[in-house]
């Protein structure tokens, strides 16, 4: 009888719970099978144990790949979310028609899709005769060789990242500008403190719930890089990463060995890893917040 | 006392006149590479760019002459056709399926109802890396590679779609569901006459998203649809921008306009939802 009550909420869910579960719970099940084996979906999986791991672990790409993503989360995360600060408060010292202006402007590049934004940049990085450089010609500049010069290379994804996603977290960090409530800025005022002084010790503290999810969020995407660094290299899974593999990310590491290679166990032990990097890092964000908090 | 005086208003009129400079200075590194793919695509093809720097437009028949040439030479309206049945298919299951079990998920109580949920939120935490390869090789075993259902099917079961119609659907008053049900309406009807239409505003919010993050997709179309046939437009816009595509910059930057003009006019329409389903997805999560 208790069945019967129930059959019409379960009859409900069951197209997402079933989709759900073929879809994500067992693709993840089966990955993990599979990282434990050699496999090339035409021959049968053969066990190995944990060879995949220690294949990738000990490859230079791997090495490669994590270090230039070191490099550029640590330059790409708070250089973003700075912008979109800087953006967000730029855009909240306007009123009306201007703010709503500049926001939709500002939001635009966030409209394109990555792929987009990343060969629309491809080529205004060409040397030469490509805008960017004709715009330091002007400045007399020397011509920069942005996607070949693999000193440049990291900086110049840095930048289209940049362009990118600012737009994107300066919504969200405007939304929380707008629930500060005006009298802790009176009450600022009336102590005395400057404009700048009220940004540090109102807007940020009040900010830091927003700041947190933005953080965490794009910690996490940006750890997972793939589009824009693939596409800006022109890459293929025959030959990906760019000149001397300068760009050359974890994701597209994992990609090239699973349908460049046709080594799919060890793509899978490939996810599994990265997995628990980005499980590490989100749990370390929560236990930084929930130790402030306790502070 | 003067300069005490003088200071916070200068200081006020600093910023003033600064926030002009950096806003316009902010626009236009905004807007200046997507106004310049326009600029090239609406110019003489073969003009140097050092008479013409494509900073405005200079030729629109050779514009819409290249648009034409695109779409009647190549296969990218097949790709379009593609790209956007992909979409909407893709739209469509999302928020049908979403809003049944959020239907049930926010406003009902049943036997299982926390774990079930919690376990669909816990996977927002799951990067895709780890699913995209199992997820290809069982589509794959399906025989779906290629395929319509292959695109559409593994990406229907959207855990944040899920939780944005959840959390909204929290709002409604459980008053008027008793009442409906009182008056004799099934459980179906409640869903589909009640709570759906309530909701038109976060399936809408949910449908652009999708749209745009449907319409985005590079990586999933680029290994589970690899046969030309069945391209998507982030695919076709990859071979023309490949360094063996021959193609030249003006012919590539039609194909990049090409791609941005759903998105934008989705955009120009939807503005105020976009920003609001953004920001609200960050301020709750």
């Amino acid at each position: 009888m208790l069945k019967r009550k129930y059959l019409p909420h379960y009859l409900m869910v069951a197209p997402f719970m079933v989709l759900f579960t073929v879809f994500f719970l067992y693709p993840i099940v089966s990955g993990f099978f599979y990282s434990f084996h050699k496999w090339n979906a035409a021959q049968p999986a053969v066990f190995i144990g944990l060879d995949n791991y220690r294949t990738i672990l000990g490859s230079r790409d791997f090495e490669k790949a994590m270090w230039n993503l070191a490099t550029y989360i640590v330059i790409t995360v708070p250089l973003g979310i700075g912008t979109a600060f800087g953006l967000a408060v730029l855009v909240d010292s306007f009123t009306g028609r201007w703010a709503a202006f500049f926001r939709s402007v500002f939001f635009l590049p966030v409209v394109l899709p990555a792929f987009l934004a990343a060969t629309i940049w491809r080529w205004i990085y060409t040397p030469n005769f490509g805008l960017l450089n004709m715009i330091f010609g002007w400045f007399g500049l020397p011509s920069v060789n942005f996607l070949n010069d693999t000193g440049v290379m990291l900086y110049s994804l840095i930048a289209v990242d940049v362009w990118v996603s600012a737009g994107f977290n300066m919504v969200i960090i405007l939304a929380g500008l707008k629930n500060i409530p005006q009298e802790l800025y009176e009450a600022a005022r009336l102590d005395g403190a400057t404009r700048f002084q009220q940004l540090i010790h109102v807007t940020i503290p009040m900010m830091s719930p927003v700041l947190f999810f933005v953080l965490t969020y794009g910690l996490i995407s940006a750890l997972q890089v793939f589009d824009v660094p693939w596409l800006l290299t022109g890459s293929s899974f025959s030959n990906y990463g760019g000149r001397r593999g300068a760009l050359l990310f974890p994701v597209m590491d994992m990609m090239g060995r699973g349908f460049g290679g046709v080594k799919f166990g060890e793509a899978a032990a490939y996810g599994f890893l990265l997995t628990i990097v980005i499980m590490t890092v989100t749990a370390g964000m929560f236990t930084i917040r929930a130790w402030r908090e306790r502070k | 006392m003067t300069d005490i005086a003088a200071t916070p208003r200068t200081g006020i009129e600093v910023w003033s006149i600064l926030r002009w400079v950096l806003a316009i200075l902010a626009t236009i590194i905004a807007v200046l590479p997507i106004w310049w793919m326009i600029n090239v695509v609406f110019s003489v093809p073969g003009e140097p760019v050092v008479i013409n720097p494509r900073l405005w437009p200079t030729s629109l028949s050779s514009g819409l002459g290249k648009i034409h040439m695109i779409l009647t030479e190549t296969e990218y309206l097949r790709a379009y056709v593609v790209s956007l049945l992909y979409a909407l298919l893709t739209i469509a299951g999302v928020t049908l399926i979403g809003s049944m079990a959020a239907f049930e998920f926010a406003l009902f109580d049943f036997p299982g109802r926390r774990l079930l949920f919690s376990l669909v939120m816990l996977s927002l935490m799951v990067p895709v890396a780890v699913t995209i390869i199992p997820t290809y090789l069982l589509t794959a075993e399906l025989g779906w590679l290629n395929t319509m259902q292959g695109l559409v099917v593994p990406g229907l079961s959207s855990a944040f779609g899920l939780f944005l119609l959840v959390q909204f659907m929290r709002s409604i008053p459980r008053d008027m569901i008793e009442a409906a049900r009182l008056d004799g309406a099934s459980h179906f009807d409640i869903y589909w006459h009640i709570v759906l239409p309530l909701s038109r505003n976060a399936l809408i919010t949910l449908a652009i998203l999708t749209f745009m993050k449907t319409w985005g997709n590079y990586m999933w179309p680029l290994i589970v649809a690899p046969r030309p046939e069945m391209y998507t437009v982030g695919q076709v816009v990859g071979l023309f921008n490949s360094p063996y595509s021959h193609q030249t910059v003006d012919v590539v930057m039609t194909a990049n306009l090409l791609a941005a003009v759903p998105p934008l006019i989705f955009f120009l329409i939807f503005q105020r939802k976009i920003v609001e389903g953004i920001a609200m997805s960050g301020s709750k999560g």
